[in-house]
């Protein structure tokens, strides 16, 4: 089962997370249709709400106008492509590890982001060409 | 999100349920941080209707338990859903923030 989804940026009116229903209906429609595992539901929307926010956020100062997302659901893998116009940003090299062995006092608030995509998400693809960011990658439930 | 609270003696039971993203987790935290009393030695976190938090819940989560943890209160967190406890997992909050099976386990934890 496949899904596509095109975002046009700036937004007429409201914030980025005005789009967070919208994924989340796509996600529970393709879930229900593909039986998925509860944990890849989670997985795939908490992926999701980072990778899009992320980009319309930084969007914001970086000239951003298009997020392109297909989504192909085989097996209960979800392979999530994502393609927009912003600023060039590579989710694999650009982003700090946070230390998630430190104690409660020293954990920093934030930075957890897109830890969390490169946890969850597999066989990570990056690319800019054309001007656009292309980040691929797989989502399992476990 | 819904929230509901149960005081006893200087222990509070918060529920949350529902769904914490990027749109409402300051509204998250407003909210808990409201249902806090200087009294309140022991704080619980019921999260079992919660079905989805992101890394802006979690954020929320680890500023209440900082704060928490600089006033010498106990802090613990209860009843997550299969999928909660999957992103609690891989975060690793589960190191960092007590977590039991049920309200029970975290009076008497």
């Amino acid at each position: 089962m496949q899904r596509s989804f095109h975002l046009s940026h700036p937004p007429e009116q409201g914030h980025p997370s005005d789009v967070l229903p919208l994924i989340e209906d796509m996600l529970n429609e393709m879930a229900e249709a593909e039986e998925w595992p509860i944990t890849l539901t989670m997985r795939a929307n908490l992926i999701l709400e980072e990778l899009v926010l992320n980009t319309l956020t930084h969007g914001d100062t970086s000239g951003l106008t298009e997020i392109d997302l297909e989504l192909e659901s085989v097996d209960h893998a979800l392979t999530i492509r994502l393609t927009d116009d912003g600023l060039a940003f590579n989710p694999l090299t650009d982003a700090p590890a946070p230390d998630v062995t430190l104690p409660l006092a020293d954990r920093p608030i934030g930075g957890l982001g897109v830890y969390l995509v490169k946890t969850m998400g597999e066989e990570l693809e990056y690319r800019r060409e054309n001007d656009r960011n292309h980040l691929k990658l797989v989502v399992n439930p476990e | 999100m819904e929230f509901s609270h149960d005081r006893s003696g200087d222990t509070l039971v918060v529920n949350a349920s529902g769904r914490v993203d990027g749109s409402n987790a300051s509204d998250f935290l407003e909210s808990l941080q409201g249902m806090f009393d200087p009294g309140d030695q022991r704080i619980i976190l019921d999260l079992g209707g919660l079905e989805y938090i992101s890394s802006a819940g979690l954020r929320v989560l680890l500023m209440a338990a900082q704060n928490l943890d600089k006033q010498n209160k106990s802090f613990s967190i209860c009843s997550l859903t299969e999928a909660v406890g999957d992103v609690f997992r891989i975060s690793g909050f589960d190191q960092i923030i007590n977590v039991f099976p049920s309200v029970e386990d975290a009076k008497q934890g």
